[in-house]
């Protein structure tokens, strides 16, 4: 059997360690570094790079590279999220069938697993050649609050990138098990991690070797990345002042913008200002122009501090649910690129009076996290214990719309909770259900997580048939449905629909594409084309 | 694994069906809030199924049920309102009933414990019953006059307004469709 792995696939950097004689260890890539972007490059020639090879190819090939793909994983193509990506990407999205997102490479479609799976592939590869050991196992990183579709999709990512997935773990769980692991300490946590496209904040309660989360919260749509948008929409903003041009409405410029908003933003760590020069970014009136300006960090600072404070928000809610405030928590562990920014990092010290975690790399923690539960789970001696919950309430859809909720938010996973269900017409032989996952009191206002049909029912008068239905949240968040005879005990078949997922064929013919290239993902060839 | 261990959760595992939750977690009815922490700590250390993550498949779905049991005893102890709802439940004649914490169930026996109200003057009672009505037959337009009319009569009924907001959103979702 190959070697375990802990993978952080991140919205703009991944991540792979490995635990050597109790301690986790990141693995740096063929450049040096342990951080790769989370980039898929597609370039002229049929070749396919990944990681921070694959970015310098963002400008020059934009419409070809594929960045921040993991904000459209498990999402419906009518979702605001896509819609919002759709607005600002420099590649091209499109609606692949069951509503699910497809990215559009030249003639050929790629789903977002696929995508996923080629970054996953090429961690796996940076790890193999490190080890000089096949690896084929591995605990995969996602945001806390993921659904279950983002949870399945990440999942089955791995599986076609030919690794057993061992565990999907959330980002702030494992950087809280790579803080505490080992040290038998008696405190409560929170952690604040401010990724790339999404925001988590958790907090746990260590007792020696158990970890228990006890509420998470978090915002979807906000990430480092929004950062960076607000800098673009400065520098677009003031050349159309000057020039009547709006960069944004072309491709290559808005991702040399994009670049440099990005170096711009990691500039301000460091320096109190920075300039920005991007000399002949368009032609205004057929000449060759530039775009050139300073920033300085308060007035960046001025810019984002809008979603600084959003941040907080979700802070609340999670203390909230906790039953504690900010006095209760011992210590603070920032996660993300992101917290880098002094500007962040400030605001997250005063909101909860007091210093964070120093000696943690908030880009490498996770990673670190995740193999240490990688290994835990492969050798069950050794290691820490993690009780996590689920990040939403899970409910079906009754009469008039309404959610009736089945299984509440940040109740310890793995759980489950049954329900009877019994047939409304006479004669009736399949019931459909629809599952929800959100707070909301109406189903609309919720995710949509599937749905699906009870079938062969024996034909009878209504509310004849009793069928127990058992919604099951397991250890990776994700959902599973059972369903048997009440009076028999026999088990019913279910049907489950999930909405823009990929099927269990699917995922089995894109496996063996990508299985049997053993020089990589560099020279890897699409030779199939999903429908 | 050891002998004894395995022999544990194959009974367990037959007998948690018929256990109430502090059976499940071994603590006392009158355990802290800490000590329900701690036992819940301790009952993972020995039964979480990634403690037995390459064990036989069958002793796996075991300790599965038994985790599974162990998280819904913490869930419903560690909430005050929750555990004491439960504890109440559990101590009466038909207790076997409700050793599971069921929403549905509860939350039928919240309601017997406080009754919906249903109008207090002669003409709140009356708009309400006329309201009702429109609701059972989907007339939403005439139960949401009635509400009104309900609330004008008793402007601090709670039932009244709670009942005109779901009709609120039930017209609401009528015109989308539309």
């Amino acid at each position: 059997m190959g070697r375990v792995v802990g993978i952080d696939l991140g919205t703009s950097t991944s991540c792979v360690s490995y635990v050597e004689d109790g301690k986790p260890r990141v693995i740096n890539g063929p450049d040096g570094d342990p951080i790769q972007s989370s980039v898929v490059s597609f370039l002229d020639d049929g070749q396919i790079l990944v990681g921070n090879e694959a970015k310098k190819h963002i400008i020059h090939n934009p419409e070809r590279t594929v960045y921040s793909s993991k904000r459209l994983i498990g999402r419906k193509f009518f979702s605001s999220e896509v819609k919002k990506a759709m607005a600002v990407s420099t590649y091209s999205i499109v609606e692949g069938p069951n509503q699910s997102v497809r990215i559009q490479i030249d003639d050929r479609q790629y789903s977002c697993p696929e995508i996923s799976a080629m970054i996953l592939m090429e961690m796996k590869k940076i790890a193999e050649e490190h080890l000089g050991d096949d690896v084929d196992q591995a605990v995969i990183t996602v945001p806390a609050n993921f659904n279950d579709g983002q949870r399945q999709a990440t999942k089955d990512a791995g599986t076609i990138a030919g690794l057993n997935v061992l565990r999907i773990i959330n980002e702030p769980t494992a950087a809280a098990l790579a803080y505490g692991f080992g040290k038998g300490l008696q405190q409560k946590v929170a952690v604040y991690d401010l990724g790339g496209g999404t925001f988590d904040i958790s907090i746990l309660e260590i007792g020696d070797d158990v970890f228990e989360v006890i509420s998470t919260a978090g915002d979807m749509y906000l990430g480092g990345d929004d950062f960076d948008d607000r800098l673009i929409d400065y520098m677009a903003e003031r050349f159309m002042r000057d020039h009547d041009v709006d960069l944004r409405h072309d491709r290559s410029a808005l991702q040399r913008l994009k670049d440099s908003a990005e170096r711009a933003k990691i500039d301000l760590v460091e320096n109190l200002e920075t300039t920005i020069s991007l000399p002949g970014i368009t032609q205004v009136n057929g000449s060759p122009t530039d775009l050139e300006l300073t920033v300085n960090r308060n007035y960046f600072g001025q810019m984002v501090h809008d979603l600084i404070q959003r941040t907080f928000k979700v802070c609340d809610e999670a203390l909230q649910n906790a039953h504690l405030t900010v006095e209760d928590v011992d210590a603070l562990i920032l996660v993300g690129g992101p917290t880098n920014m002094p500007i962040v990092k400030e605001a997250v010290k005063s909101y909860f009076f007091k210093e964070p975690k120093d000696g943690i790399d908030p880009e490498e923690v996770v990673s670190l996290g995740a193999a240490i539960q990688a290994s835990a789970l492969v050798d069950s001696t050794a290691g820490a214990l993690l009780l996590d919950v689920t990040p939403m309430s899970l409910g079906i859809e009754t009469a008039g719309g309404l959610m009736d909720t089945l299984i509440e938010r940040n109740t310890p996973i793995p759980t489950e909770q049954s329900r009877v269900f019994t047939t409304t017409r006479d004669g009736q032989t399949a019931v459909k259900i629809r599952i929800f996952q959100g707070e909301e009191r109406f189903c609309k206002d919720n995710e949509l997580l599937g749905e699906f049909r009870l079938t062969d029912i024996p034909a009878a008068p209504k509310g004849d048939a009793k069928i127990e239905v058992t919604f099951e949240i397991d250890a990776n968040g994700i959902v599973n449905v059972t369903a048997r005879d009440r009076e028999t005990g026999k088990a019913r078949s279910v049907q489950l629909n999930v909405s823009g997922g990929l099927s269990e064929e699917e995922i089995q013919a894109l496996k063996e594409r990508h299985s049997g290239e053993d020089e990589g993902v560099q020279t890897y060839k699409p030779e199939l084309q999903l429908e | 694994m050891d002998a004894e261990t395995k022999q544990e959760i194959i009974t367990l595992a037959k007998t948690i069906d018929a256990m109430d939750y502090y059976q499940i977690l071994k603590v006392r009815k009158r355990a802290f809030t800490q000590d329900i922490k701690t036992a819940y700590f301790n009952q993972s250390r020995r039964f979480h199924p990634d403690k037995f993550y390459n064990e036989d498949p069958r002793l796996v779905e075991m300790v599965n049920k038994i985790f599974k049991r162990v998280c819904e005893a913490y869930k419903v102890l560690s909430d005050q309102d929750k555990r004491a709802t439960y504890t109440k439940a559990i101590s009466g004649d038909d207790g076997q009933k409700y050793i599971r914490y069921n929403p549905k169930l509860y939350a039928r026996l919240a309601k017997a414990d406080k009754p919906e109200d249903e109008g207090q003057t002669p003409m709140g009672k009356k708009y309400y019953q006329m309201a009702q009505t429109g609701i059972r037959n989907k007339d939403y337009k005439s139960a949401k006059i009635n509400l009104q009319l309900a609330i004008k009569m008793e402007p601090s009924n709670q039932t009244f307004k709670e009942r005109l907001a779901e009709v609120d959103e039930l017209l609401k979702m009528r015109s989308k469709k539309v």
